[in-house]
Parts: C-alpha cells; structure tokens; sequence
C-alpha cells in the first residue's frame, strides 16, 4: 500500500508539473521570446532546481487541515491514495478542458474528500480550511492582478516616447522586454518548483511517517526530495499545450511589456508568500496577473468569458477532487478488493482521457499561433490616431 | 484570520514586482534613447541603462537570497 501510494504521489506530482508549466511559459511562448520546445525544458530544468531549493513548504503540507496527530485522527496510506486519485482525476480533466486550475486545490480537496467519507466530518478543521484554502483562493488573483495592473501601467509610462516638439509618437523600442521575459518567466518557473514539489514531498513523507518508517517531526529524506523534483519537472517538460493556449491567448493578447510586468508579479507574488506562510495557488496567481495585465494595457481586450470558465474552474476543483477522493476512500475501505478497483479504475479514466486527447491534438506545433498573437492586436475602432501610433510601436518586434 | 499576513504578502508582491518592473522599464528606455541616431545626447546614456539592468538584476539575486534558506535569510 505505501508503495502504491509513493507511486500515486509521484503521478500527481507528473500531472502537476504538466499542468502548470502554462503559468510560467505560456507568456513568453505567446509572445514569442522563447521558442515553445525550450521554454519547457527551460522550465523544467528551473523545476528541478527550485525543487532541491527549499522544503520549508514540505513540512506543513496538509497544514493541520486535517487534524492529524495525536489528539486527532490517525491519517492512514489509505486515505492518502483515494485524496490523491481524486487529485490526480480533477487534474486530468481540466487540462483537458485547457482549464489552468490549482493543483494545490485538487489535493487539498481529494483529501478532504477521503477524508470526510473515511474518518467523518469532524475530521476536518474549518477554521484551517478557511484560512489556509479559500481565503487565499479570493486574494491570490486579486493581488497579483492588482500588481500585474500597475506594473503594466508603470511599464508602458516608462518607456513611452514623445517628440518633445510635435507631440507626435516616437519609436517605442520595447524589445528589451523580450528578452527580459526570458528571466522573469524563469523565475516563476523557479518559485514554482520551490512551491510545488514540495507538497507532493510532504504527502510521501506523511505516508512513510504513517506507515512507521520515518520518524515522526522528520524533514523529508533525499530519495523523496530528489524522485518529486525529477517527477515535476518531466511532468514540465511534458507540457500541458492545452493550458498555455488558454493562458498565452485565451484570456488576452500579451505583449512583451505586458508579458514581464506580469510575470515580475506571479514570481514576487509566489516566492513572497510561500516565504511568509500565506500559500497563494500558482495558478491563481499566474492567472490574476494576466487578466491584470491585460487590463493595464490600454486597447487590449480580456475575454471575460474564458476568465468565468476559469473561474468556474477554481470553484469546482475542491468540490469535485473531494467527490471523486470521496468515492474512492469508500472503495478503499473495502479491503484489498476495493483498492484493486479503485487503482484499475483510476489507471483505466487516466488512459482514457490521454486517449481522448490524441483526438484533438494540442502540441507545441499549435499551442500558440506566435505571429498571430502579436499581429492581430484588437484596437477600437475609434481611436484612429492610436491606431497609427500603435503600430508604431509594434515595429520594434521585426528587429528583433 | 491572518489578515497581517495577507497584507505583509500583498505588500511584499508589490514593492518586489514594482522595483523590478521599474528599473528594467528604465532600462529599456534609456537603450531606447541611446539608441537614436538623430538627436544629440550625452555619452552617458547607455551606461546608465546598464546601471538599472544591473540594478534589476540585484534585485532580484537580493530577494532569491532573502528567500533561499540555505543562505540563511
């Protein structure tokens, strides 16, 4: 059983890496500073690194949203695999969907799931849920989008240029922001590693403490830091095209300017909060500094629909990963019988959807459509003279 | 609630997010100014705009290191 669930957490982690290399990717990529082949592998290696960085996050994973511990319930190996299959099920399902959704949340909810059906609902402590779950759920895209807003703002003010006798718009030159993405996108991909891993860490490290090999209080041990760095960053390289089209096109056109204003906001925003122990979802972030910076931008459109198909997203991912973690603890509960049909059953949903997938192709061929993404900018009609003005600046692209 | 947390966070994202985006728009717009052929300009532009990629750069290896345990921060 607690090979079995090593195993399970380590899929998660694979699905997690893949699912999430959109937030630090998808800009770039849209915008054409990196090509999409190298911003995953760059991303991965960025991954890998962050992974080994810190483990400050690995320590409190399920952050007393279950009461563990001696005066609480006992978490069994079993719980742990049915939270973690719905987990991984939700995942599947919304990079199917191209929805960015937070992997955080679908672990969080599988477990409360498995653990609602499998111990009762006392075992959950609200209070922790709120704080540690939703609250951040509602702030993360606020204030990275906030910051994603004023960053755009700044950036375009910045580097404006007038002819100080006629008024009239001068060459922007704002090429340097491309290249400038090529770090920030690192660094969100960096914070995500040093972010990310680290729950799956936790999850294994819960399970060998459970399952009395490890002593209780203990950091996680190096084999399970160095296997869930290596498993998040195949699964990032792996890439979830899906998601980078919604992220890189689907909410807003990005730009370069707007690209690195963004991603300076989702990496200070990640790093900060893991930092100072109020965990903010990467993918929210990731998100809110998008839509944010879209807003920034004067004359860019955001597509409100694909912003509430997300944000519907987010509201299902802990219902729903807590129903599937739900019927699975059932399952389990049964004895070995059961846990051979939940893990047959969870094997065969997975390849079905990856077959599913292979229907409509989504690769780094078709992810992005790059020239189209930076030509067929949206103007308004009516601000004929801005329109002029913007292609203007938009010619610094072809010299780079 | 944590609700010290919640604005030391939104606060820490801003003046990190802010700073970077700052000297690096500074940055671009020196180059960019330095770049021009017509206009008459002081010697002293370009190194400037190197001043504040520097800067940004600082910036950021200053709060990695603040984060990074094994630096002690």
């Amino acid at each position: 059983m607690v090979a079995l669930v090593i195993a399970l957490a380590l899929f998660f982690d694979f699905t997690n890496g893949f699912h999430d290399t959109a937030n630090a990717m998808a800009t770039p990529i849209a915008t054409g500073a990196i090509k999409p082949k190298t911003a995953v592998a760059l991303a991965a290696v960025l991954n890998l690194v962050g992974a080994f960085l810190s483990t400050e996050v690995a320590k409190t994973v399920s952050g007393g949203i279950i009461k563990e511990g001696s005066d609480g319930v006992q978490i069994t190996p079993d719980i742990i695999f049915a939270g973690l299959m719905g987990a991984i099920l939700w995942n599947m399902i919304t990079w199917l969907k191209g929805l960015p959704s937070s992997s955080s949340h679908a672990l969080f909810g599988g477990l409360i799931g498995a653990a609602i059906a499998g111990i009762g609902i006392h075992s959950i402590n609200f209070e922790s849920l709120m704080q540690k779950v939703i609250l951040p759920a509602i702030f993360a895209p606020i204030i990275a989008g906030g910051v994603a807003y004023l960053c755009t703002r700044l950036a375009y003010a910045l580097t404006s240029r007038h002819d100080p006798e006629s008024g009239t718009k001068l060459t922007q030159k704002r090429g340097g922001f491309r290249t400038g993405q090529i770090f920030t996108s690192s660094l969100v991909a960096l914070a995500h590693g040093t972010n990310d891993a680290q729950k799956t860490m936790g999850i294994i490290t819960l399970v060998l403490i459970a399952a009395g090999t490890q002593e209780p209080g203990t950091g996680p041990q190096f084999w399970v830091i160095a296997s869930c760095a290596f498993a998040i960053a195949i699964g990032t390289y792996s890439g979830g095209w899906r998601i980078i089209r919604t992220m890189g096109s689907g909410l807003t056109e990005v730009k370069p300017a707007q690209g690195f204003a963004a991603e300076s906001s989702t990496a200070s925003a990640i790093l900060a909060s893991s930092h100072l122990g109020f965990a903010l979802s990467t993918t929210q972030v990731a998100s809110g500094s998008v839509i944010g910076s879209g807003m920034g931008r004067r004359g860019t459109t955001v597509r409100w629909g694909t912003a509430g198909r997300i944000a519907l997203g987010w509201l299902f991912t802990l219902p729903a990963a807590g129903i599937v973690g739900a019927l699975t603890a059932l399952l389990v509960m049964t004895g070995v019988v059961g846990v051979i049909i939940a893990a047959a059953a969870g094997t065969a949903a997975v390849l079905y959807m990856f077959l599913y997938s292979k229907k409509s192709h989504v690769g780094h061929h078709n992810a992005v459509a790059v020239e189209e993404a930076g030509q067929a900018v949206r103007f308004r009609k009516k601000k004929k003279k801005a329109m002029s003005a913007s292609t203007a600046k938009d010619e610094p692209k072809g010299e780079l | 609630m944590k609700w010290l947390e919640l604005v030391q966070v939104a606060g820490a994202t801003l003046v990190a997010a802010v700073t970077v985006v700052v000297l690096y728009s500074l940055g671009v717009r020196l180059t960019a100014i330095a770049g021009d052929v017509t206009e008459q300009k002081p010697a002293w532009l370009r190194p400037l705009a190197y001043v504040c990629f520097g800067l940004c750069g600082a910036a950021v290896l200053f709060g990695l290191y603040l984060i990074i345990p094994y630096f002690g921060g």
